[in-house]
């Protein structure tokens, strides 16, 4: 699940740019449909290991409401990073994909 | 290469100590803020909107401590900030702390000053090559036990053995050191051995040579080897000594070298030579029944087990009792371990009073646990209180145990400065050769026992209550007044449990300490057949050298004798050989005129004492018939000799015993020579030769003036206190020849007191650790007694307003504590009849089962535990209906 939620915050970040871990979890809870609805906590210690693995960046910016927020931004590592995890992601899916159509007569 | 990064960056965190707990909790705010904002924007009240976001958030302590676990290093951090909570905890209680850490340094203090024993006597390794397959053997007969080996014995042993490598032969001797700078004449020990001996057990001279093989032979060159201990004291640690000569009984040895400083005898050695210089023109070398004061060393052959060179060596000895049956008839020989000939007669002791300490540090450790229990029930909301906020059970745990490590660190820290004053107090307390030469103190292994200890302890009273606190049901304990039935009855119980169990320890150890209290009384009781008050003793050696006729030897004690008597304060004085309990003694076979004549081992075979006149009454010995020795018992006067009453019994029953002849050695009918016969002129008392514990044997005096003697102690009998006649007695010495030695000083009172050390030390020890442990039981059970009257205030006065009398009350409490106390005596009564069973090798004539020690014990630990509870009960009794029905 912590490597899900680290994939789906790089995605979020790679489409939507600079984000604070408010506007993340929004993103992620509407695009997953209710991943992070409840526990959105858990976010901030993946943040924090994707930036200590140099996968994004942190800085002090304004929020909506106009108080400090930190914003979360993709280094070029992570852009990387994402990009191949985005691959295996998609190798695995489809390996998974087509055993999941195999009937018994496609072996016979 | 990622996780690599990641781990620098969690390595910087924590050693830069980074603030990013603000950034969290900063950033924890603003996205709870913007939830609400957008809560609100969807139409919810503040109040719903708020608590909405919260919830959608989660556990804030959890996600903070999932954080907290990426940003750092998780391990070491949360262990910092135990230790800072736990110090904190500590400090805020400093009565449980200081109790605590000071029952638990006593208890560690204990352990730690008795296994620097355990350790220096009985598991140091010793400074030798291969020592596990070393080998002391010593010959053994039934009439006396352990014997010296006889050198020709030892030739044979070695030429015919095969599961021995090598053998050696160690000589116990004594030298006279005087003559060119030596400032005070002295008597020092050596050791005559074989020439492989020092490369046999792997030590190699410090400085100079080893001995050569040449050099077992008679006739070979005056040389030694100097101790480590004697070369720096005498020598100034002159590297130069080697070649240079040194004067003992007046002859000129050569100093070839010096033994290494760790070399270890188990007697002190100040001189070591070539057994060749011994055997010189000594008639021991050569007589086959002449057994000095010696031992063998051998090494086992490589694989050669114990039992296979036990079995051959008992076959080379029965064959050689056959072969040489004058000398060798009835001794077979023993073999031990070299472990045990340095473990000695301490091994029980240092055993049984390791067992005790173990219990006191149980009770110590059972004494915290019921304080960090009652603790624990103090501070029950506190910890429900962070489990709410979603710290883990474990946590907890980890927190408390913290904590448990921390006191028994301060505890051990404590203990570690009470083992240093401890160790060097008994060290005091214990005459140096029992010892054997172990070196005692607090080195590597001791520490780290003693770290073991710390570990342990921290465990056994920290484990139980950290679990139960970790187990509070939550619910029940943020509830109003925080208390449960069923939770605080586990407590109870388990507090309880502990009480039980510190008193039923505490009991075996009051067991122990009573049956050494009985056993040393009936010790110290044992008439020694003497009186040892205000008798001064030494010894002088006249060398050969000097006196080597008897007219010599005689006229040197004439005169000393004449000179002490002269003094002022003198009472009487005496020359006699082998006093008892200093271990000296001389033996010899002898032939009762008339007896039917034994084979050669079985000869009656009594200790020897040669005495001058005033010896029986210097000592205080009592003279139960005919007379004691005159100046008239001379040179040319029939020969006379004393026995002891036990000889005369055995020998001559319902006899009269005066004018009853004997003669030394084994009457030979075929001689042509007439048997010198010497007729017994009285009877004295027993003494305790080989100690108070042990039976008296067969014993025969002669007189000095018939048997000159060159090797003699003076006893003197003063007025006032005697060891302040020493300086005048050496001044006397000094007259007759002022290069005479005077050594092994002693008033007769330190003798028998040396004796009885050993046990005596045993039993301040054990009392002491008894004592500590019925103190810390008692605080136990008043803990558990009191802590339950205060739960229980309310139930009280709920009685007492139903009408329910004080004396109820006290019956109410007192029974509780009556069944704790009566459950651990039961259960230690049990426990004590089995353990003190492993301590009988230390008792006098007590039975280590003795009914009327465990009867008494047990009253007295009852009476203490109902003592204990009558506190608290009293507190009960007078509790006042109204104030405790208010109370909740």
């Amino acid at each position: 699940m912590q490597g899900t939620l680290a994939l789906m915050i790089l995605k979020t970040l790679d489409v939507l740019g600079p984000l604070h871990g408010y506007g993340i979890a929004r993103r992620i809870e509407q695009i997953s449909q209710g991943v992070l609805a409840v526990n959105q906590g858990t976010l901030y210690p993946v943040l924090l290991k994707l930036e200590q693995e140099g996968a994004i960046a942190s800085e002090w910016g304004a929020s909506e409401n106009n108080r400090r927020a930190r914003f979360y931004r993709l280094t070029k590592d992570g852009r990387k990073q994402m990009q191949a995890e985005t691959r295996d992601w998609e190798q695995t899916a489809a390996i998974i994909g087509r055993f999941f159509e195999v009937k018994a007569e496609d072996l016979a | 290469m990622r996780s690599l990064r990641r781990f620098l960056a969690r390595l910087t965190n924590f050693v830069a100590r980074r603030p990013k707990d603000e950034r969290l909790d900063e950033e924890i705010a603003e996205h709870i803020a913007l939830q609400i904002a957008e809560n609100l924007r969807a139409g919810l009240p503040p109040a719903e909107a708020r608590r909405q976001a919260v919830l959608k958030f989660g556990a804030v302590e959890a996600i903070k401590e999932d954080y907290r676990a990426e940003r750092g290093l998780l391990f070491i951090e949360s262990l910092l900030q135990d230790l800072r909570y736990g110090l904190r905890a500590l400090r805020k209680s400093p009565g449980f702390t200081a109790i605590a850490v000071l029952t638990l340094a006593l208890g560690m203090g204990a352990n730690t000053a008795i296994f620097s024993f355990v350790y220096g006597v009985l598991l140091a390794p010793l400074p030798y090559h291969d020592a596990s397959r070393l080998v002391v053997l010593n010959e053994t007969t039934p009439r006396v036990g352990n014997v010296s080996v006889s050198y020709l014995n030892f030739l044979d042993w070695r030429a015919q053995s095969s599961s021995f490598s090598q053998m050696a032969y160690v000589e116990k001797m004594g030298f006279n050191l005087a003559g060119a700078g030596v400032s005070q004449p002295e008597n020092i020990s050596g050791d005559s051995v074989s020439p492989n001996f020092l490369s046999m057990i792997g030590v190699r001279p410090f400085l100079g040579r080893d001995f050569q093989p040449a050099e077992s032979q008679p006739g070979t060159q005056r040389v030694l080897l100097l101790s480590y201990q004697l070369w720096q004291s005498h020598f100034g640690a002159d590297r130069n000594v080697v070649g240079r000569s040194i004067t003992l009984d007046g002859n000129d040895f050569v100093i070839i070298g010096v033994l290494s400083p760790d070399y270890r005898s188990v007697e002190k050695t100040d001189v070591m030579l070539p057994i060749g210089v011994w055997a010189t023109n000594n008639p021991s070398a050569t007589e086959r029944s002449e057994r000095g004061d010696s031992t063998v060393v051998g090494q086992l052959a490589l694989g050669a087990p114990l039992a296979q060179a036990r079995a051959e060596m008992e076959g080379i000895a029965a064959r050689l009792a056959k072969e040489y049956p004058a000398a060798n008839d009835d001794f077979s020989v023993r073999l031990r371990p070299i472990r045990d000939a340095f473990v000695g007669d301490l091994q029980t002791e240092i055993l049984v009073l390791f067992a005790a300490v173990m219990f006191v540090l149980l009770i110590a450790s059972a004494n915290v646990a019921n304080l960090f229990l009652v603790r624990g029930a103090a501070r029950s909301k506190e910890i429900a209180l962070r489990i709410a906020f979603g710290a883990s059970r474990l946590r907890i745990i980890r927190q408390l145990l913290t904590e448990s490590f921390v006191l028994a660190f301060l505890g051990g820290a404590l203990g570690l400065a009470l083992a240093f004053a401890g160790i060097r107090l008994m060290m005091r307390l214990i005459p140096q050769d029992t010892l054997m030469g172990a070196s005692i103190g607090l080195n590597g292994a001791v520490l780290l026992f003693t770290a073991g200890v710390v570990v342990l302890a921290a465990f056994v009273f920290g484990m139980a209550p950290a679990v139960h606190s970790a187990k509070w049901d939550l619910q029940a304990e943020l509830k109003e007044g925080g208390r449960t039935a069923s939770v605080g009855a586990a407590q109870n119980r388990l507090r309880g449990m502990l009480a039980v169990a510190e008193i039923s320890l505490a009991l075996v150890l009051l067991a122990g300490a009573g049956l050494m209290v009985k056993s040393l009384y009936r010790l110290i009781k044992v008439n020694p057949g003497f009186q040892p008050d205000r008798v001064l003793t030494m010894e002088m050696y006249l060398s050969s050298q000097r006196y080597s006729k008897d007219p010599a030897v005689l006229n040197f004690w004439r005169q000393v004798l004449d000179g002490v008597r002269a003094l002022p304060g003198v009472e009487s004085a005496a020359l006699g050989n082998h006093i008892p309990l200093t271990g000296d003694h001389g033996r010899t076979d002898i032939t009762i005129e008339g007896m039917a004549l034994p084979k050669p081992g079985n000869l009656p075979h009594p200790d020897v004492h040669t005495v001058s006149p005033d010896y029986v009454r210097t000592l205080g010995m009592v003279l139960q018939r005919g007379r004691t020795f005159t100046d008239a018992d001379n040179e040319t006067a029939p020969l006379v000799a004393m026995v002891n009453d036990k000889l005369a019994r055995q020998y001559w029953p319902n006899e009269d015993p005066i004018g009853k002849r004997f003669m030394w050695g084994r009457f030979d009918p075929a001689s042509k020579d007439a048997p010198k016969w010497i007729t017994v002129v009285g009877v004295v008392d027993d003494t305790k030769m080989y100690g108070l514990a042990n039976p008296s044997r067969l014993e025969v005096y002669d007189p000095l003036r018939q048997t000159a003697n060159n090797d003699m102690e003076l006893v003197v009998k003063s007025r006032i206190d005697p060891s302040a006649l020493t300086s005048e007695i050496r001044s006397v010495v000094a007259a007759v020849d002022k290069d005479q030695p005077i050594f092994a000083i002693a008033t007769m009172n330190k003798i028998v007191s040396d004796d009885v050390a050993a046990p005596r030390l045993t039993l301040v020890l054990l009392g002491l650790f008894s004592a500590l442990a019925v103190i810390l039981a008692a605080i136990g059970i008043y803990g558990v007694i009191s802590y339950s009257v205060a739960q229980r205030t309310h139930e009280i006065g709920v009685r007492m307003t139903l009408g329910a009398q004080p004396r109820d009350v006290l019956r109410m409490v007192l029974g509780q504590g009556g069944k704790i106390a009566l459950a651990g005596i039961g259960i230690g009564i049990v426990a004590a009849l089995g353990l003190t069973r492993l301590m009988s090798g230390l008792l006098f004539s007590v039975r280590a089962g003795d009914p009327a020690t465990f009867v008494a014990v047990a009253g007295l630990l009852g009476l203490v535990a109902l003592f204990a509870c009558y506190i608290p009960a009293r507190r009960a009794m007078r509790v006042d209906p109204m104030v405790a029905l208010r109370y909740e």
